[in-house]
């Protein structure tokens, strides 16, 4: 999910900034399991960013998603288990909010997503690359994700 | 929904319209988003166009038109999609120049998906004084 950094406001009573963080990444994990198989069209109407792209052989998975003008060293992919969590910002090259405007089209912000792999990865061999704006991370599959091709003996 | 979530939503990669551009690959072509704002010198434009490489992105000027437009590098084959948020494609957008903007001044940087472009204004007139003869 999308969201803008913001300061917790010290009044007491109200649940800390990482209790609320804590509870988004519960919401995350039921929500990632629940929207498995929710067309892409009703996710786009959560604001959910970035949009990924998963696809696989048979050795690896990898995940696309479009980030123009992100700044790599500040993109953070990290995996643990099936799940794999992305973090960064976009859009901080922009002129700032006291300049005038023709058209103001482009995302910024600071986002977050998870995602639940649909199987085992190494973990420790993931591999992330920043290309023309967009991000490919590549992930080896687990020995026992891996298909196990069985030939066929004519007789 | 909340004000924050709608300024962060994706908006949805919206296709050229047909007519508008030929596309002669079978991948679609997207409208770029952009930024346009003044500067002191003229006028930035920043377009995202994730994906194009420096090489495949060309920026023509003709009359008072300027278009944009993008080629995606074919994306490795051999792989199954698992799960398919968003749809690759090229970019093309066009844009009518306003008299005042310097179109030899126009420069281009591509980075990290972004094009930047910045439209230097005309000089201005430069005031001239007419001397008034007078006849004695």
């Amino acid at each position: 999910m999308s969201r803008f950094r913001f300061q917790p406001r010290s009044g007491r009573g109200l649940p800390s900034f990482w209790e609320l963080e804590k509870m988004r990444d519960h919401m995350e994990t039921i929500y990632n399991t629940l929207a498995g198989s929710v067309s892409s069209q009703l996710r786009k109407n959560f604001g959910v960013f970035p949009l990924i792209n998963l696809s696989e052989d048979d050795e690896r998975l990898y995940l696309t998603c479009e980030l123009p003008g992100a700044d790599p060293g500040q993109l953070e992919v990290s995996v643990k288990g099936e799940t794999l969590n992305l973090r960064g910002r976009v859009g901080s090259d922009g002129p700032g909010a006291e300049v005038n405007f023709h058209r103001r089209e482009r995302e910024s912000g600071a986002f977050r997503r998870t995602l639940t792999l649909p199987v085992k990865v190494e973990a420790d061999r993931v591999d992330a690359v920043f290309k023309n704006g967009v991000l490919t991370v590549t992930m080896p599959k687990s020995a026992e994700a891996k298909a196990h091709r069985v030939s066929v003996k004519a007789e | 929904m909340s004000e924050e979530l709608q300024d962060m939503n994706v908006r949805e990669k919206q296709e050229v319209a047909r007519g508008q551009a030929e596309n002669t690959s079978d991948r679609p072509l997207f409208v770029p988003v952009v930024d346009i704002w003044e500067t002191d010198r003229g006028l930035m434009l920043v377009a995202d166009m994730p994906g194009v490489a420096p090489g495949d992105l060309s920026v023509d000027l003709s009359e008072n038109t300027l278009t944009v437009s993008g080629r995606l590098t074919p994306s490795p084959e051999g792989r199954k999609s698992l799960i398919r948020e968003y749809e690759e494609g090229g970019f093309y957008r066009q844009f009518s120049l306003a008299e005042n903007i310097d179109q030899q001044g126009i420069t281009a940087a591509l980075k990290d998906g972004v094009l930047t472009l910045e439209l230097p204004r005309a000089a201005p007139a430069q005031p001239r004084k007419i001397e008034i003869r007078t006849e004695n």
